[in-house]
């Protein structure tokens, strides 16, 4: 399917939106797309067309399972272009990010998994953001707990809950980011702390901690 | 007492060139540290802070070089203590370069410091330290890429050994003077940069001063990253309204491109380029050695874990008992052999035969004697085994261990460190609960601490309890000691309010500990404690001397013995030890055996002519418990406020006199 590139940009946006705060609503996504709401309203409509997305009276918008799909692939492409960038033509870190935008909508299914095999399959983008599979599974996110994986298990962090800022800034701090691959080495008996592997750092996690972040498991 | 930064400029004063020493925790920063600067070692303290910078001069060739060691941290933000403190003293003492101490086995976290004080603007040193356990787990890094890629100087370093730290000081040299010419700050993605730079911008066209002098690029990235100081700076100035809708724009740009906000954002840009540059200067060159790896997963593997720890504690405090012995033994001795004639002689010689002699020779005799045998001994030899056990690392699996019983008190692992440190003395201890986030779990570890036998009255049981009663007796008192701590910090858990943060500590595997080091460190503190202790334990004997000689110690018995007597079933003289080991715990002993050889004369067993062995226990089980000391008072008020550290002092004497009587009946029915 051919799309030109301001609506692939559209459908990306309304697909961030909806993990955000579902469902998206139109003045939401004018203002993340940064345009106004008639030429968004249009866009929408465009997308509607083709039944990627389904709107409502009330201005809110969800995609439709196709719509999902394709704008999951495009979150693979970009992703992996990142890698490639980064990786295998050594671009400034600087440039990375915006040269995967511009050549996101350009790039087919066939180039995106070429690029794929060629990387050897990458979980993630430079940044640490999970790169979605090929059959459009960035899976139900619901996640797990942290605490609930064995040691040996590991996983990708999806989101930290109801975590203090001071809290999260201290994670961030340490990398634990969502995105970021961490794996559980050992889980200590009586409610005890579990301990992380992330990189070559390793952390010990208080259990409620722990509780507050959901990993992807991979 | 100047402030931090009065302290910092007159430091400064006179020296060459000044550096600073930053690092995450345990990444071998004070072995640097030590290695640079020797023993001429000042603190700092900024009002109201705990966490204290190090300030030494050395000298290199010809050259008087100061350095500035920072906390540990794993960030220059402003929200932890440790880390305001550490950025602090860094704008205060504007360095002429930074040496960032870095761990090669870890380089990719390790780098996150270094990238964000290049974003603050400051020339930047790396010793990329732990190239040799690098080289065992087959890893090479190759630190002139990671020069040009950093764009700063990196020295490859052992400290442990002191291998490159000429290097590393001429190198930071070099820097400083030519620090004119800054190489650029680190660049992150084009979007983010440009939200920087229209946040930069506008800081420079508004044309206000910019704090610390810092340049533009820095203030911007601080604005972004929501810190609250540098936020707080802007809200002040009359142009505040102008910069902070910039740097509001700014951050929704971001926040809009990314999906996230921007100081996460940041965040993960930083971590990214640091990963990004360590993977294109470390390879592996073949499987890491898993030998020392190993090991250390048994000590925090349930099934062995708890064995070991149990192992250790027992290992522990046999060696302080029997190690101590031996040495107060020895020193005692030889005092009684040697020095002890000479000072009678002299102090006869000078006075002639009187109580003006006696009470004189109570001070510098037999207070020396006791500080020999009681004290000191032991003081020596637990400093000694805590520094094994903090550079080893195994204290880290120690918290790990113990976290879910330490959350039951309301804590969380990490305040074992604290407790363990209590071991030793109350006072560093108490000050080493800034470890912990909050004011809830400071007060319920700082009372837990003064509940924690110190050296000093570790000293007293094995003196005593351990000498005259025998072992069991005196792992009886800890047991006692510990399930009345445990009690208390649950019942406090219940009735303070808030509640419990969580355990977030990294985890360091073990590490060969370096003997000098830890004999350094022994040494600062043995040092200390004898700085503070020695002169307390003479003046308190000599005082007790005159009140002893002149017959008035009756006087001062008598109202206690209702208590003394009555309630604990002690002599009335104990009782008064008892207060004046407020000055000091060990104090207790001493003057105890002070007041028994007094009255008895010289010999092993006078302490047991002199009590029972049920008094004997109880007398060490109210030393235990009570006031740990003034200096502890102090340290508690210093830190909690005086309203909370004489609630914990009032506490810490009903538990005693309570356990104490209640361990006299007992003890009286058997």
């Amino acid at each position: 399917m051919s799309l030109s590139s301001g609506l692939l940009e559209c459908l990306e946006a309304i697909w961030r939106l909806e993990r955000e705060r579902s469902p998206a609503d139109l003045d939401a996504l004018a203002k993340r797309l940064g345009s106004d709401r008639a030429s968004t309203t249009e866009r929408v409509l465009a997308l509607q067309g083709r039944g990627l997305v389904q709107t409502d009276l009330s201005g809110r918008i969800r995609l439709t399972a196709d719509g999902r799909r394709t704008a999951l692939g495009l979150i693979r492409t970009h992703r992996l272009l990142e890698r490639f960038l980064a990786d295998l033509l050594k671009l400034p870190w600087e440039r990375v990010h915006e040269e995967a935008c511009r050549l996101t909508p350009v790039v087919s299914e066939e180039v995106a998994e070429g690029l794929a095999g060629l990387l050897g399959g990458p979980a993630t983008c430079p940044h640490g953001n999970p790169i979605p599979a090929a059959d459009g599974g960035l899976p139900e996110e619901t996640g797990t707990p942290l605490h609930r994986l064995k040691p040996g298990q590991g996983g990708i962090i999806l989101r930290i809950e109801r975590e203090e800022p001071e809290m999260l800034k201290h994670l961030a701090t340490l990398g634990l980011l969502p995105g970021t691959k961490v794996e559980v080495s050992e889980v200590a008996p009586f409610g005890g702390p579990i301990l992380i592997h992330v990189g070559s750092s390793r952390y010990a996690l208080g259990r409620k901690v722990a509780s507050r972040v959901f990993v992807r498991e991979v | 007492m100047l402030g931090c930064h009065g302290q910092i400029a007159r430091w400064k004063d006179g020296l060459a060139a000044t550096f600073a020493l930053a690092g995450n925790p345990n990444v071998g920063k004070s072995s640097v540290f030590n290695w640079l600067t020797g023993m001429g070692v000042v603190t700092a303290n900024y009002p109201g802070k705990t966490v204290e910078v190090n300030l030494a001069t050395t000298r290199f060739k010809d050259l008087e070089i100061g350095i500035m060691d920072l906390p540990g941290t794993y960030a220059m933000g402003s929200a932890s203590e440790d880390q305001w403190v550490a950025r602090r003293a860094l704008l205060d003492g504007a360095p002429g370069a930074v040496l960032v101490v870095v761990d090669a086995t870890r380089l990719e976290r390790n780098l996150y410091l270094p990238l964000e004080l290049l974003d603050l603007g400051f020339p930047v040193v790396i010793a990329l330290n732990l190239v040799d356990e690098a080289w065992r787990e087959g890893l090479r890094i190759d630190h002139i890429r990671l020069s040009r890629l950093l764009g700063v100087p990196v020295v490859p370093t052992v400290a442990v050994r002191g291998q490159g730290l000429d290097r590393l000081v001429e190198v930071a040299l070099k820097e400083a003077q030519s620090s004119g010419l800054r190489l650029s700050a680190p660049r992150y993605g084009r979007d983010v940069e440009e939200s920087i730079a229209r946040v930069g911008e506008r800081l420079v066209k508004e044309g206000i001063g910019l704090p610390w002098d810092l340049p533009a690029r820095a203030v911007a990235v601080l604005l972004l990253e929501g810190d609250e100081e540098a936020l707080d700076w802007a809200r002040s100035l009359p142009e505040g309204g102008p910069i902070l809708g910039a740097v509001e724009e700014a951050a929704g740009a971001i926040e809009a491109g990314h999906h996230e906000p921007a100081p996460m954002r940041i965040a993960r840009e930083r971590h990214g380029l640091a990963g990004e540059i360590a993977a294109k200067v470390k390879s592996q060159i073949r499987a890491p050695s898993r030998g020392q790896d190993r090991f250390w997963r048994l000590t925090t593997a349930p099934a062995t874990g708890f064995p070991i720890l149990a192992a250790v504690m027992v290992g522990l405090f046999a060696t302080l008992f029997y190690v101590g012995d031996l040495l107060s033994t020895l020193l005692s001795g030889a005092w009684e052999a040697f020095v002890s004639p000479m000072i009678r002689a002299a102090v006869h010689a000078a006075l002639g035969e009187g109580v003006a002699s006696r009470s004189l020779l109570w001070g510098v005799d037999a207070g020396v004697l006791a500080a020999l045998s009681v004290g000191i001994p032991y003081v020596l030899v637990f400093y000694l085994m805590l520094s094994v056990l903090e550079d080893t690392g195994y204290l880290n699996s120690v918290a790990f261990l113990t976290d879910p019983f330490m959350h039951r008190l309301g804590l969380h692992g990490r305040a074992v460190i604290p407790l363990v440190a209590g071991a030793g003395c109350n006072v560093p201890a108490i000050m080493g609960t800034r470890v912990l986030a909050t004011m809830r779990e400071r007060i319920l570890a700082s009372t837990l601490v003064c509940l924690v036998p110190c050296s000093a009255r570790s000293a007293v049981i094995a003196g005593a309890v351990s000498k005259y009663v025998g072992w069991q007796a005196a792992v009886g008192i800890y047991l006692i000691t510990a399930a009345l701590g445990f009690g208390a910090g649950a019942a406090m858990n219940r009735l303070l309010p808030g509640r419990a943060t969580g355990l977030v500590m990294e985890m360091f595997p073990f590490r060969a500990p370096c003997l000098r080091i830890m004999l350094a460190r022994t040494w600062h503190r043995f040092r200390d404690f004898v700085w503070v202790a020695t002169p307390v334990v003479l003046l308190g004997s000599f005082v007790l001397g005159v009140i002893y000689e002149t017959g008035l110690i009756w006087a001062f018995a008598t109202p206690l013995s209702p208590i003394v007597e009555g309630w604990l079933g002690l002599p009335a003289v104990a009782g008064l030890t008892l207060i004046f080991a407020v000055l000091r715990k060990e104090l207790a002993l001493q003057l105890l055996l002070t007041l028994a050889i007094a009255q008895y004369g010289t010999g092993t067993a006078d302490l047991a002519r002199f009590m029972d062995h049920g008094q004997i226990f109880t007398y060490a089980l109210v030393n235990t418990l009570y006031i740990p000391c003034i200096a502890t008072v102090a340290v508690l008020a210093k830190e909690l406020g005086w309203r909370r550290a004489l609630l914990i002092s009032a506490f810490t004497i009903l538990l005693a006199l309570g356990a104490g009587g209640i361990a006299h009946r007992i003890v009286s029915l058997g």
